[in-house]
């Protein structure tokens, strides 16, 4: 192939020397295993990126997780009703840090068309999220580059910084956002149009996680 | 109707006006009771109880029934040798808005006879209780509790009453009644805070929270050894 690795002379030991930081993120980053958490049509496109055409093994993903203890990183994939938030956010508390979430999908990031009685609009009232895959349902190549952003944002991330796996026991089963950010982007098509604020792209009180806000 | 605006119709819905508003809405044509054999015998057998018969989409067959006998009149269709309606297809209900009555829809199928059949029984709004046909066809048992559930329609003797889509706990009301407003009665923040306070297991009766336990004392790795009762 024409790549040749660095020699190491016969008895001596091979080191090399790198950040932390660099090495730590690189490993999560590349065996992160998925909680598949499917619901609907979006479910079906997940499975289409996991199979072998789009292959998710090529990221380091090849098993899919059906356990949360032993996930890393939540696909909520398709609409959640009211009567399985309580299912997802139980998931979520189980999962082990560190953990990721991606909303894929219009449903899952807001509810979707689904603006009824019976619908979240949007899981990230029920727990924090870190990529919002947009699409109805987004095709394996929106779900891949959601992917591949989670993984960014973990080579961004610093041990120094405990705040990005801290968890507060008190907020486990508790709603994500507080009472009035819920009311707000539950407005029709409020989650669509708010959702920068909540996803921490821009400075505000409903954040996920503290390591999210913009400097 | 043709002479009304849309609007007009829609206001009339809304506040119940509409011609007739007392009765339960029969659309379709008055039907002849010699094009559909079931409603001849209904006829013949239950006289008074049978409160019309029209027809909807040119074959399909409306039969209005009284709803204080719609056990045993649902009870003849299934049993009598020459309708054998063995096949109960949907239980539902609708709603027409306003103070108009709510109709209780039974769908019947004969699987020998190949036809097809529509009972309904109105309920007065302030009054929605029937009596459960559970017993004659066993799929009525879920179709009841999704009335139940999205109607509020109470069927009496039903062996589970319990709501079936919504949570055991939901508070709201019966979303699929005209007056139930699209997104539910509560705030987003309040239905998000009530759904996470629900445990999850609040949706199951005991009876399949015992299946679980069962399925787990079976499958405990303690127990997969020889000391495993013989089933």
């Amino acid at each position: 192939m024409g790549v040749s690795l660095p020699t190491v002379p016969r008895g001596e030991a091979g080191f090399f020397t790198t950040k932390l930081d660099l090495a730590v993120n690189w490993a999560r980053q590349n065996s992160l295993w998925p909680m598949p958490f499917g619901t609907a049509c979006c479910a079906i496109e997940m499975m289409a990126s996991a199979a072998s055409k789009f292959d998710l093994s090529r990221f380091g993903m090849e098993r899919m997780s059906f356990s949360p203890r032993q996930a890393d990183l939540l696909i909520c994939a398709g609409r959640v009703s009211y009567k399985m938030a309580p299912v997802l956010r139980r998931i979520w508390d189980q999962m082990m840090q560190p953990k990721w979430a991606i909303s894929m999908g219009a449903c899952a990031s807001s509810g979707g068309v689904f603006d009824v009685y019976s619908m979240v609009q949007g899981i990230d009232t029920i727990i924090p999220v870190d990529v919002y895959i947009p699409g109805c349902p987004p095709r394996p190549e929106g779900l891949i580059y959601g992917i591949l952003m989670v993984h960014e944002k973990i080579k961004g991330e610093s041990l120094a910084d405990p705040s990005l796996r801290e968890e507060n026991p008190e907020r486990v089963g508790r709603p994500n956002l507080p009472d009035g950010v819920i009311d707000e982007i539950a407005k029709p098509f409020g989650n669509s149009t708010t959702q920068n604020r909540v996803s921490g792209l821009v400075r505000t009180t409903a954040l996920a996680r503290p390591g999210d806000r913009n400097p | 109707m043709s002479e009304k605006t849309f609007e007009g119709a829609l206001d009339d819905l809304e506040a119940g006006t509409a011609a007739g508003s007392a009765e339960p809405a029969r659309g379709g044509e008055a039907g002849d009771a010699d094009a559909h054999p079931a409603v001849r015998a209904l006829r013949e057998r239950f006289g008074e109880a049978i409160l019309a018969h029209t027809v909807m989409a040119g074959d399909e067959h409306v039969v209005h029934v009284r709803a204080d006998r719609n056990v045993e009149i649902l009870q003849f269709l299934r049993d009598d040798p020459a309708q054998r309606f063995d096949y109960l297809a949907d239980v539902t209900a609708v709603d027409f808005g306003g103070d108009r009555p709510i109709e209780v829809v039974y769908q019947l199928w004969s699987i020998e006879n190949r036809r097809a059949l529509r009972v309904k029984a109105a309920l007065r709004v302030d009054a929605l209780e029937i009596d459960s046909v559970a017993a004659l066809w066993k799929t009525a048992n879920w179709l009841e509790r999704e009335t139940w559930d999205m109607f509020g329609i109470r069927f009496r003797g039903h062996p589970d009453h319990r709501r079936i889509l919504m949570p055991e706990g939901y508070a709201e009301g019966f979303p699929l009644r005209k007056d139930f407003p699209l997104r539910g009665r509560f705030s987003r923040a309040e239905q998000t805070r009530r759904a996470l306070s629900m445990t999850v297991e609040e949706h199951y009766s005991a009876e399949e929270l015992a299946i679980v336990e069962e399925v787990k004392r079976d499958t405990s790795p303690a127990d997969s050894g020889e000391g495993r009762p013989a089933s």
